[in-house]
Formats: C-alpha cells, structure tokens, sequence
C-alpha cells in the first residue's frame, strides 16, 4: 500500500512529505539529460552541481520557471524519477498533493496534476503555496483573525492574508529569488564586464546580498570570464553595489506585499500591526528583507521557524488530514 | 392492478423517507463539515506533523 504524499514542487527545489513519515526528499528541481539520446542522467543535488559545467551532450535544466512548467516533459520525468525514489512503484499509486503558485493559469494547473498522474500518482491536487504555507509556519488560521504570509520562492512572491482557514486576499508576482540572481549576473556583466555563472550569482547573493543595510558587511571577491580579453579575472564587490543591482526586484516583492495590505479587508487589517507578518520561502533568507519591508509597511515581519519546509508541511498536514481538508484543494472551490 | 398500487405507493414513501433524510440532513452538513476543517485546522492538530519535522531536523543536526 503506497503512503500518500504531498509535494512542494519549486522552482528552486522539491519537497516531499510522506504521511506519516515528514520529509523525505529535499533536492534542487534540477534534471541532466543527455541531449543527443533524451536519456536522464542525474537529478536533484547530482544535476544541480552539473549547472554550466556541462559537456556539450549534456544539459542540465530546471523544467520549472516562475512556479510553472516550462517542459512538460521533462517535468514527467523528474516528478516520475522522485516518486521511485520515495517507493512509488506501478503497484503503488498514491493519492498526492502539489503545492503550486495562486497565479497559475488553468492550462498549467492541468500540466502538474497531468504530470503527476502520468508519473505515477492515483490521484494528484492542487493546494495554493501562501496557504499551505500558512498552515506550516503554524499560524492561527482557524481562528477569525488576520494572518498575512509572504511567501518569496524561486521563481514567485505571493502575499495572502488568510481567517478561518480561507484565502481573504491574495497578491502575487512572478519575481523570486532567481531574478535576484540575474539581476546580479546582469550588473557584473554591465559594470564590471565580467560573465558570471549562475550558481556564481547565488553565491554573491547569498555571502553579501541584501534587501537592506546591515551590521557586518563585507566585500566578496568574485571570478568569472572577462568580456574583452575572454580570460579568467577577479573583480571586488561590495554589498551596497550588490543592493543597488536587486533593488528593482526587492521593490517588486515589496510593492506586491503592499497592494495585499490594501486589499485586505479593514477588521482583519488591524490585526497585522500586532501580530505582523510572516515570512516564509528560501527568498525570504535574503539578508535585510524582513527589515525592509517592514519599513516601508510599518508592519511587523517575523521570520517563520522553518521557512524552507513551511510550504511542504502545510501540504503534508493536509494530506494527513485529506478528507476534512480536501475542500482547499484548488479544483474544489472554483 | 394491486401490485401496481402497493408498488407505487412503496415507491411514494421511499422518495418522502429519502426527501426528508437529505432535507433534515442539508442544513447539518455545512456546518459540521466547517467545525471539521476548522478543528482539522487546529494548533493542536497540526502539531503532529510540525514536531515530526522538527524532530527529525534536530537529529539530523545532531549527527
């Protein structure tokens, strides 16, 4: 008898929770092909350490952009690759859960719970990330009051205030963490004239990156591909170039968490200054972030205890809880 | 002929006794199927599977 599962399938990285069990698999959604054969090479850590170090004949890709599929194929066979690794088999099918971006159209809500199904799963639905994510950073939803949660992914930043266990208002922009690393390679290429990979990008944003100023900052040097002469160099960054570089990216995340506010209605609005916001969502560990957007709200942010696996937990309590809460699942309200 | 009526009237007082179930049951089901999200929704009952989590990212920790 298979276990259920519940999947937070990211831009950035794939969760999986089995009922009864938590967490089972945390990898980057990263798969490497073989391009003249179409054959899959590596998966997850295994595929993302191949990411611009590739032969020619392989190619290392991340099927997923801005929360929805990019290649449905691909897509398949990497959710396909992570169910076996988990113990799905043909004799074993069980019901899933997926976690998915709110802003997703119709067609790419039917190419997951497609996907899903063809990979393996007897049944596959749809829950809204900002909600599960509410229900995994432990938030009192079930109680009529104001709960906000910004959750800052890979590819997606989704602002939701949720009471009594439902969606009140809902804010979302196709910007995450990945346009943070591009707007980085894009500034050292512009004025230091130097190409830098991706993995190099998350690396600075990651050692000196932030939203906004903060204690201890250093400089970080950095090696990449000089422009004019096509040979290695290393140039000196310093956090506050790096800051200026994201910025149109952290105004769009914060812009997005501002137009929330506004929506919500004015009852539970009273309730964030007291128990300010959460964050949540590998995005949501850039430095200064919290700080910042609490500036320009004047609203509490608190960081939520487990924000990688918030998503993944609020998944996997509803795939725990799977008949009393089946009524959030995407295709049952609308 | 008599068959014809018992039937008919077998079928008459089935259909009340399914009518009246689903009336009586109607206005029961949303709200017992809400209190049920809700509490599904509970402190209490998500606690299971935060400390399950939590539980096993301090042993990993640990190791």
């Amino acid at each position: 008898m298979a276990r259920d599962l519940a999947i937070d399938l990211g831009t950035a990285n794939t969760l999986v929770y089995m009922k009864g069990r938590g967490i089972v698999l945390n990898e980057p959604s990263v798969i490497a092909l073989n391009r003249q054969t179409g054959e899959v090479l590596a998966t997850g850590r295994e595929a993302w350490q191949m990411i611009g170090r590739t032969p020619g004949y392989i190619v290392a890709v991340r099927p997923l952009r801005g929360g929805a599929i990019t290649d449905f194929e691909i897509t398949e066979r990497m959710i396909r690759l992570l169910l076996q690794r988990v113990g799905v088999s043909r004799f074993t099918r069980p019901k899933v859960v997926i976690c998915v971006p709110s802003a997703i159209t119709e067609v790419e809500r039917r190419a997951v719970t497609d996907a899903a199904r063809r990979a393996g799963a007897a049944d596959a639905q749809l829950i809204e990330q900002p909600m599960a994510a509410a229900i995994g950073a432990d938030l009192p939803i079930d109680e009529p009051v104001g709960n906000m949660v910004i959750d800052v992914g890979g590819g997606t930043s989704e602002t939701a205030v949720i009471s009594l266990g439902g969606v009140v208002a809902l804010e979302a922009v196709r910007v995450g963490s990945f346009d943070i690393d591009a707007a980085i390679q894009n500034y050292v290429r512009r004025e230091h004239g130097i190409a830098i990979g991706e993995r190099t990008a998350e690396e600075i944003k990651v050692a000196i990156g932030s939203a906004d100023p903060v204690g201890d900052e250093n400089e970080a040097e950095v090696r990449g591909r000089d422009l004019m002469s096509g040979l290695p160099k290393t140039v000196l960054l310093n956090p506050e170039e790096i800051r200026f570089a994201i910025d149109d990216v952290v105004s769009s995340i914060v812009a997005s968490v501002v137009r929330c506010l506004a929506k919500a209605p004015p009852e539970l609005a009273q309730d964030f200054l007291v128990r300010g916001m959460y964050l949540v969502g590998g995005g949501g560990l850039l430095r200064g972030l919290a700080q910042r957007i609490e500036r320009e709200t004047k609203v509490p942010v608190r960081m939520s205890p487990m924000p990688l696996e918030a998503v993944v937990l609020g998944a996997g309590h509803c795939i725990e809880h799977y008949d009393a809460l089946k009524g959030m699942f995407m295709g049952a309200r609308r | 002929m008599t068959i014809a009526v018992v039937i008919v009237i077998c079928l008459v007082a089935v259909s009340a006794i399914a009518f009246l179930v689903i009336a009586r049951r109607r206005p029961d089901d949303g709200v017992t199927s809400f209190r049920r999200h809700i509490d599904a929704l509970s402190p209490e009952a998500r606690r299971e599977v935060i400390e399950r989590v939590q539980n096993a990212r301090e042993s990993g920790k640990g190791k």
